[in-house]
């Protein structure tokens, strides 16, 4: 493996350095039919699950066929995803925020050969490569974080539980049976970097273990200063710890009780791991939405205090999700979502219909707003 | 022979979904193979050892990565992740493995020809996988090793006209719908504005001075594919005040049953006939419509931008005419003090071209005041939370306005200012003790 | 304040507290510098340009230090 030099001098690092250019201009990608009708849409139609026209006030029309992507994604499928692109739409294809693939093509004649193409390409285990679907009134993908294939807090994983989930609900990828769309999304630790505090359906993994203290390496990898100031709650001061050989070192002390498993303390400092094979495991959230529509945008709740990381499938937790998802879709009327379904049946009623315990770990009691989300009315249901 | 079992991994190689498993094992065998004689810049083997490391953390129910803080390439605070293996023995493939943020074109649209020169840069330079894409939008290269970090970022900067992401307290690439490009919802071009902002504050979203992260976002409806009002700091959501357009002979085509409602999206049941006082009318959270003798009426001064009924009959009704957007500050997600949406802030603000009361009267002076102001890893909506509204009202100069609140206040502890009250504070203490006795 | 002035007050100030700590938020320097963050901010930069600062990420937060300085770098295996 030699190695070869791309130009850059590490010497000068300054010398014919190239900065600040952000990213490449969208309309170098934009395919003839979307740049020549560029605001000109007039409406759109889903023609079949993952199929969507959408038709121009010049008479032109865009076929969109969407198909589900693992965000995790080797170069050798995405040269995949460029062959059928170069087959059947001329060079071009866009992702969405939540990570599917659309394939567009400019005439209905189209349409069929790529679905076709698509829905007969298979993984070795039989997997679809490129599940067309997505769309309307079912289950999209689910958007995710890194967990463990690349993350140093996470509390569960991020591909393989979404993996899991998309397994035991791909008929609603497939299909457009439910009362509105399914959002449901995924963060593998409380700190969210994919913000997952507004779906329908919330798979969140969380530590319940506060760090351990490495108290022989913990003055030698880390600075102290930095690992008291990292924590949120000031759960963390700074302490002298004596060694089973004798010896006095400058360390930590963690007060337990006020720790929140964020982990914010183990970025700045090695010595203080916190994953644990059974203290970590799933939180699950329901009832949130982004969109205006109808109601206003809103959180999701906590229905599901932990559920154990059962690997490779997490049967526990597909169980429940598919049990919200059945119990939503019997119950809810056409065009609500998850949370105004709860909302309009009560939660306490939601409980029931999805069989699931409510638990005292499901009553906020963290901080000022938790007063306001207790019941403060008699109107509630026996 | 893989070079390490990985019987956990190998049970999500069946089902339907895409496996990303078999993915990577894919990455493998075509690394081992070389069809292309690369000269590959990092271990041959990465993609073997990332799965053996997976499958570790399978076993163990713990991740095997630790962060690493000091790597990225020179000049910029952001736009790289450092991690390392916490069995680098084992699995020396991936002993550095960091992640590079590449920041992705607004609108998500690609050419093949571009796609397929980032494959081949990562595939000779990297692990050969990526993220499509990060969650705040960015083209994520999962893994590669230290040296090769500035040599990838003169190849994307040089060859490919690219530059990195957003990382750390910078802004943070933002990200946008699909837009006008193919949506018929939107009221401005979310391409356009992300853009030139991105553009405009390259220095911001390279080189960390902020107290925290800072997202923007720009959603072209109130449906909010993009989520901007959950999860940026700035949200742009387009907006229409004129009157919604009405095509009545659509209007019964629907109601005739002719055209699928909602687009179609519901056609995975029978729900029954489509029925416009239920559906439309009888949803309107204003109450502001109504459908006799055939014809539908809005009255859209009362309308408050909801979506739902274009949104259940896109053919027979579009957004108005006069279009620009509002602006919500203040979203995050839950860490630390619980999550927050966005805080109107800007009903209303035209969307043109270079833009400049957008970044002159409100992204800046916030900006300004966020810098002097925050503390230390203090989000935007954490501050406004702190120092309140009114404080961010004066910092943008925007009048105050019955539409940026839920409802007015409950409890009348007015923090009233000395100009604001006739004659000031200043009393003479003898002249009241003229009437009133010590 | 001169540029020369601003980068002595900014390593003075490292240096003294490195006993404790060697990385520092942006208001810590702007602190030091005792200006304007836009103002620090163009120090800052040049600084950095001039390999006397580096950057320090956790991913979500960024800090700055001097070179070499500090425990991180061992802990990180790129010393």
């Amino acid at each position: 493996m030699a190695f070869i030099s791309s130009g850059y001098n590490p010497g000068k690092p300054m010398e014919n350095r190239i900065t600040d250019i952000g990213p490449r201009h969208f309309e170098e990608f934009y395919p003839p039919v979307i740049k020549n009708n560029k605001g000109k849409w007039l409406y759109h139609e889903i023609l079949e699950p993952g199929v969507l026209v959408h038709v121009s006030e010049t008479g032109d029309e865009v076929y969109t066929v969407r198909v589900g992507g693992c965000r995790l994604m080797s170069v050798s499928h995405i040269r995949e995803i460029c062959e059928i692109a170069d087959k059947h739409c001329d060079g071009y294809l866009r992702f969405t925020t939540r990570n599917n693939i659309e394939f567009m093509v400019d005439s209905k004649d189209k349409v069929k050969p790529l679905v076709d193409d698509l829905m007969s390409r298979k993984q070795a285990g039989g997997c679809y490569k490129f599940p067309v679907g997505g769309t309307g009134a079912g289950i999209t993908n689910i958007v995710h974080t890194q967990g463990w294939i690349h993350c140093h807090t996470p509390a569960t994983d991020g591909s393989g539980t979404v993996k899991a989930t998309l397994d035991v609900m791909f008929d609603d990828f497939r299909n457009m049976r439910l009362p509105a769309q399914v959002r449901i999304s995924m963060a593998c630790c409380l700190n969210m970097c994919g913000a997952v505090h507004c779906s329908d359906i919330a798979i969140l993994g969380y530590h319940r273990k506060p760090p351990m203290l490495d108290h022989e390496y913990m003055d030698k990898m880390c600075e102290i200063p930095l690992a008291v100031a990292a924590c949120p709650t000031a759960a963390i001061k700074p302490s002298k710890v004596k060694l089973a050989d004798g010896s006095e070192v400058k360390s930590v002390e963690v007060r337990n009780e006020r720790c929140m498993f964020c982990g914010n303390c183990y970025t700045m400092c090695p010595s203080m791991p916190l994953a644990d094979d059974v203290g970590d495991g799933i939180v699950l959230m329901a009832g949130g939405k982004v969109s205006n529509r109808i109601s206003a945008p809103k959180f999701s709740k906590v229905v599901v205090g932990f559920i154990p990381n059962e690997m490779p499938r997490w049967p526990t937790m597909t169980d429940t999700i598919k049990r919200i998802v059945e119990a939503y879709a019997a119950g809810a009327r056409k065009y609500e979502r998850v949370g105004d379904w709860a909302e309009r049946i009560g939660w306490e009623r939601f409980f029931e219909k999805c069989e699931i315990d409510f638990t005292h770990h499901l009553i906020d009691d963290f901080r000022d707003p938790a007063y306001f989300t207790w019941r403060q009315t008699t109107n509630f249901k026996f | 022979m893989a070079k390490h079992e990985t019987p956990l991994l190998d049970q999500l190689e069946t089902g339907q979904w895409p496996s990303f498993v078999t993915d990577i094992k894919r990455e493998a065998e075509s690394r081992a193979k070389n069809e292309r004689n690369i000269e590959y810049q990092i271990p041959a083997d990465v993609c073997e050892d990332l799965l053996g490391v997976l499958e570790l953390s399978f076993k163990h129910g713990r991740t095997h990565w630790k962060h690493g803080g000091i790597v990225g390439v020179f000049g910029y605070g952001g736009g790289v992740i450092g991690r390392y293996c916490d069995q680098p023995e084992q699995f020396p493939g991936v002993a550095h493995f960091h992640t590079m943020r590449v920041s992705q074109p607004a609108g998500k649209f690609y050419t093949t020809k571009y796609l397929e020169s980032i494959c081949d840069l990562w595939e000779r330079r990297g692990s050969g996988i990526t993220n499509m894409h990060g969650s705040t939008g960015d083209i994520i290269f999962l893994g590669t090793t230290t040296p090769q970090l500035e040599e990838v970022f003169y190849e994307l900067s040089h060859n490919l006209n690219q530059d990195l992401g957003g990382s750390g307290s910078n802004l943070r690439t933002p990200s946008d719908c699909v837009g006008q490009a193919r949506c018929e919802f939107a009221c401005f071009d979310t391409q356009a504005l992300c853009h030139d902002l991105t553009n405009e504050y390259q220095d911001e979203l390279h080189r960390p001075a902020f107290p925290y992260k800072f997202k923007f976002k720009f959603d072209g409806c109130p449906n909010c594919c993009v989520a901007s009002i959950a999860r940026s700091d700035l949200s742009f959501i387009g907006l229409w005040r004129d009157e919604i357009r009405i095509d009545q002979e659509a209007v019964k085509a629907y109601v005739g049953g002719e055209i699928p409602p909602n687009g179609g999206a519901h056609a995975g049941r029978d729900w029954g006939a489509f029925d416009i006082q239920k559906e439309v009318i009888g949803l309107c959270p204003t109450e502001c419509m109504r459908y006799e003798n055939g014809k539908l009426e809005i009255n859209n001064k009362e309308c408050n931008h909801c979506m739902h009924c274009i949104n259940a009959m896109p053919r027979a009704l579009r957004v108005g005419e006069d279009r620009g957007c509002a602006m919500l500050a203040g979203a995050k997600a839950p860490i630390l003090d619980g999550a927050q949406m966005g805080t109107l802030i800007v009903p209303f603000i035209k969307v043109e071209p270079p833009y400049t009361e957008i970044k002159e009267t409100v992204i800046e002076p916030i900006w300004d005041w966020w810098m002097e102001e925050g503390k230390n890893r203090e989000r935007l909506g954490e501050l406004m939370k702190r120092q309140g509204l009114q404080r961010l009202l004066e910092v943008t100069g925007f009048a105050p306005d019955a539409r940026m609140v839920q409802e007015p206040r409950t409890n009348p502890y007015i923090f009233w200012k000395e100009d604001e009250v006739d004659g000031g504070w200043e009393r003479d203490i003898n002249e009241f003790r003229k009437h009133h006795q010590r | 304040m001169e540029y020369e002035e601003a980068k002595q007050k900014i390593l003075d100030g490292l240096t003294k507290k490195l006993k404790s700590k060697s990385k520092f938020y942006f208001n810590d320097l702007s602190k030091i510098m005792g200006v304007k963050p836009r103002e620090a901010k163009k120090v800052v930069n040049k600084m950095v340009e001039e390999g006397l600062l580096e950057y320090w990420s956790s991913g979500s937060t960024s800090m700055y230090g001097m070179p070499g300085t500090g425990k991180q770098a061992a802990a990180e295996h790129e010393d």
